[in-house]
């Protein structure tokens, strides 16, 4: 007789063991075949692109990101700017530049939202990218903008020259919050390389500010009215200091689509250089859209600052955050602005 | 039944009050101010919003998208993964071939194959499936793999003279042996497949549970987005469960499971 | 098994896949799918250029890491194991502590990693715990089953000789659990790796995911692929350190397969 150590492996009960066994891998392998079919055959029911919808109107998928700073498309829908274009649009929420730029790459997206510095950097290493209409800019008023560095009253930082030395949370690395935040430093007489910055989700800083993880952050609405309720204080303004046209995103398309399809481009273009216009002249309706797509808490949504609207693209704007990013580290080689213009 | 009455009743109890002390910390730490409560809403204020949330529409909608992405996942794993599994497992050549080939490939994160996923599929469920289905394939892969290893010597040349065929060798050797390494490979890749599925979904936008919990992050909707993790949560648990009775139904014979009777 | 088969066992498979790779990419316009040729010629520039070895990528974010790993994967053994084996052996234990433990294990790291930020601040230890706390799992789960399917007839054998809990733990427990306790450990340092990387993606200033997470988002993707594949050589050179160090562990379990295979 054996004496077996480890897992016991009885094999008296086998045939027993064995009706189960047959039982149960059939099944799940008809399952799993089943399923498999259904999910490489069906699609997610997005709209093929260049086809005619219903009642003439070309259907075009645009994503987007659940922020403020897309309230003018939703408003435009809304409003019926873009049927009266021929467009159907339907608006898709991804979670940022990651998910976008190769959906819209790939002609999944018509047309994504995205920030200009990521487009640059897009852009720079080859990417195919057009801008076709700008997506929000700094509203260029120090004291009362969506994008703020804030800190706690006792960390000793009282302007942006003190920020040097101390770590500022940056919702991206080499990107416009840290080359906006390095320049109101150097411009306050700091130095900008000893900022030590940190990267870290919006929703994530209230909290860290707070408890003092990080010394400071620059955050945007509406996490900015967020922290500013829990106490914290606004060190500078950074995106108005800067320029007070700073142009901070984009919507844009491929090269490839503008070829393909000029005509729904222009006509994407005009409807949503429309929608601009009237988001930025009905501010309460636009405040009310952010219900459609957001759950911004309501005491929130009716006390923070929105962004600033315009439907004129101009390319130096594009070349301001081409040379920020070039003067801190973000380029490597300056970027060629124009590719990009429509 | 394989449990008495009173055994069950105990682990039920004794589950319980796991989770309901669970309950009366997270109302207790932000309560007394340990953590801000704006940042860390205290149970009452988690349960409020949860009790909204699931009377929207759009919530079930999206528990629905979340399970079907889930279950796709998980079976088109375990079926690869069993499969491929036991073949690997059986010719010692293919082992020994594939074995630098899967300590290559287990270890790259699918959150690094967010870009191709969604440059081949867009932002649908596929996209996400191919993450779910790259992370959990090889927990099941390496656990069908090691318990096919474990058939014991001797039994496989007791088959062999018999002259077995393959097919037979499996059904009544290889299969039971590896079977409790299966039943964990497929709880851990159940599991992996979940979070998988809701960080699909919170990072690629795919509809779902993940999607909905993205948005109440940006909008700092942070009671909201607490009930929603708390949600995914509770289906991590009911995954669990769902798994360990699977395991002892077909694992009734094994001594781990028998041991609980006595 | 002779050295030269080995390595030629080891290579096989992947330069087959590798020369597939090269060649289907060969003449790649998609941005997201560059030629294999234009990630291999990145990789050395990308990981070890610099002015001196120190101010290299690898020294300045890989090192760290693997630190930051080794730490997170320790931790997790150790509890792992102690962990299982008793709630393996005391069942109360395990009703009690299942349902919360399946419940925080279920919340994905994204948002996971936030909650545990307001707790353990931005730095290391914040890391480590996010590493430990996964790695644990595999580690967990099958060290419970290890000490659970143990043949009862050597649990009886035990308690016959008196062994008291310590000599029981030493003895018949950790031994006995052992095969699947290796397989645990196993799983959990892929999965070691993976969460290494998550970690980095929030709050991090280096690392090999924090590189990998900034190429991505500034689209240099053959740079983004590099560090792939750096992290699969990452991979295979752990588990080859780890099949050295459990070789040692589990001798006694092979060379019983193999008597067994010589006829009892």
């Amino acid at each position: 007789m054996t004496v077996h150590s480890g897992p016991d492996r009885s094999r008296e009960n086998t045939v027993l063991g064995k009706p189960v066994a047959r039982r149960t891998v059939p099944a799940v392998v008809a399952a799993a075949a089943a399923l498999t079919l259904a999910a490489c055959s069906g699609s997610s029911g997005e709209p093929e692109p260049g086809a005619s919808g219903d009642g003439g109107l070309t259907p075009v998928t645009v994503g987007v990101i659940p922020i403020v700073d897309v309230a003018p498309i939703y408003l435009g829908v809304e409003q019926g700017f873009f049927e009266d274009e021929g467009l159907d649009v339907t608006l898709e929420l991804a979670q940022g530049g990651a998910a976008i730029v190769p959906a819209v790459v790939s002609g999944e997206y018509e047309f994504g939202f995205s920030n200009v510095t990521s487009l640059l950097l897009a852009s720079q290493q080859g990417l195919p990218l057009k801008v076709v209409a700008p997506g929000n800019l700094t509203t260029g008023e120090v004291g009362k903008d969506f994008a703020a560095v804030v800190a706690m009253p006792d960390s000793g930082i009282e302007d942006a020259a003190d920020l040097a030395g101390k770590t500022v949370a940056v919702n991206t690395l080499n990107n416009i919050g840290d080359t906006t935040v390095s320049a109101v430093v150097d411009a306050a007489g700091g130095d900008a390389s000893k900022v030590e910055f940190v990267e870290m989700g919006f929703p994530d800083m209230p909290a860290a500010v707070e408890s003092g993880q990080v010394d400071a952050a620059w955050i945007l609405e509406p996490h900015l009215t967020r922290a500013l309720q829990s106490g914290a204080e606004p060190v500078s303004w950074n995106y108005a200091e800067v320029d007070p046209n700073l142009l901070i995103a984009a919507y844009f398309t491929t090269e490839q689509q503008t070829a393909k399809d000029p005509e729904t481009v222009d006509a994407f273009t005009a409807a949503l250089k429309e929608s601009l216009s009237y988001a930025e002249e009905h501010p309460d309706e636009t405040r009310a859209v952010l219900d459609s797509y957001t759950e911004i808490d309501p005491a929130v949504k009716d006390a923070m600052v929105m962004p600033r609207f315009t439907p004129d693209l101009d390319e130096a704007q594009l070349q301001l955050l081409a040379d920020l990013g070039e003067q801190y580290g973000v380029f490597e080689e300056p970027v060629d602005v124009s590719a990009l213009m429509p | 039944m394989s449990r008495g009455r009173p055994l069950a009743h105990r682990a039920v109890w004794l589950g319980i009050a796991g989770v309901v002390t669970l309950l009366v910390v997270l109302q207790v730490v932000p309560a007394t101010g340990l953590v801000n409560p704006d940042f860390l809403p205290p149970t009452t204020e988690i349960l409020a919003a949860l009790v909204e949330r699931v009377q929207t529409p759009e919530f079930w909608t999206a528990l629905g998208d979340t399970l079907v992405t889930w279950i796709t996942g998980l079976a088109i794993s375990v079926v690869a993964g069993v499969v491929l599994g036991v073949v690997i497992g059986m010719v010692p050549f293919l082992r020994a071939a594939t074995a630098s080939t899967i300590e290559f490939l287990r270890p790259v994160p699918s959150v690094a194959l967010i870009p191709i996923a969604v440059l081949l599929w867009g932002t649908g469920m596929q996209a996400t499936l191919l993450l779910v289905v790259y992370a959990s394939f090889w927990q099941v892969l390496v656990q069908v793999l090691a318990g096919v290893q474990d058939v014991d010597p001797v039994a496989s040349d007791t088959a062999r003279s018999y002259r077995f065929s393959v097919l037979a060798r499996v059904r009544t050797l290889v299969w039971p042996t590896a079977l409790p390494y299966v039943m964990t490979g497929l709880r851990l890749g159940a599991a992996v497949a979940l979070i998988l599925t809701v960080t699909g979904e919170m990072l690629i936008g795919t509809p779902g549970i993940g999607k909905l919990l993205a948005v109440a992050r940006e909008s700092g909707a942070v009671p909201s987005m607490y009930a929603l993790v708390v949600v995914t949560g509770l289906l991590g648990v009911a995954v669990n469960l769902l798994a360990r009775a699977l395991e002892h139904r077909a694992l009734f014979w094994h001594p781990s499971v028998r041991g609980e009777v006595l | 098994m002779s050295v030269v088969r080995s390595v030629l066992y080891a290579v096989g498979l992947p330069l087959l896949l590798l020369a597939a790779w090269w060649v289907a990419t060969a003449d790649s316009q998609s941005p997201f799918n560059p030629p294999l040729s234009e990630i291999l010629a990145t990789f050395g520039p990308t990981w070890f250029s610099g002015d001196t070895f120190a101010d290299t990528r690898f020294v300045q974010d890989i090192l760290p890491s693997l630190g930051r790993l080794l730490v997170g994967y320790s931790v997790a053994l150790v509890v792992g194991i102690g962990l299982g084996v008793l709630i393996g052996a005391v069942r109360p234990l395990r009703e009690f502590a299942e349902p919360v433990l399946e419940f925080f294990r279920a919340i994905p790291p994204p948002v996971m990693v936030p909650v545990l930020m307001l707790f353990l601040g931005v730095g290391t230890s914040m890391r480590v715990f996010v590493i430990a706390t996964g790695a644990l799992w595999p580690i967990l789960l099958n060290t419970v089953e290890g000490v659970r399917g143990l043949d009862p007839v050597l649990k009886d054998t035990a308690r016959a000789f008196r062994l008291g809990r310590w000599g029981r733990f030493r003895r018949l427990m950790l031994p006995g659990a052992s095969p699947q306790i290796v397989t645990g450990a196993r799983q959990a340092l892929s999965i070691a790796i993976i969460l290494m990387v998550i970690s980095e993606m929030f709050a991090a200033k280096d690392g090999l995911g924090f590189s990998v997470v900034q190429f991505q988002r500034s689209f240099a993707i053959p740079e983004m692929w590099s560090g792939v594949i750096m992290l699969g050589l990452l991979g295979v050179l752990l588990s080859f350190v780890f099949r050295i160090a459990t070789g040692a562990v589990l001798a006694w379990y092979h060379g019983y397969l193999q008597a067994q295979r010589g006829g009892a």
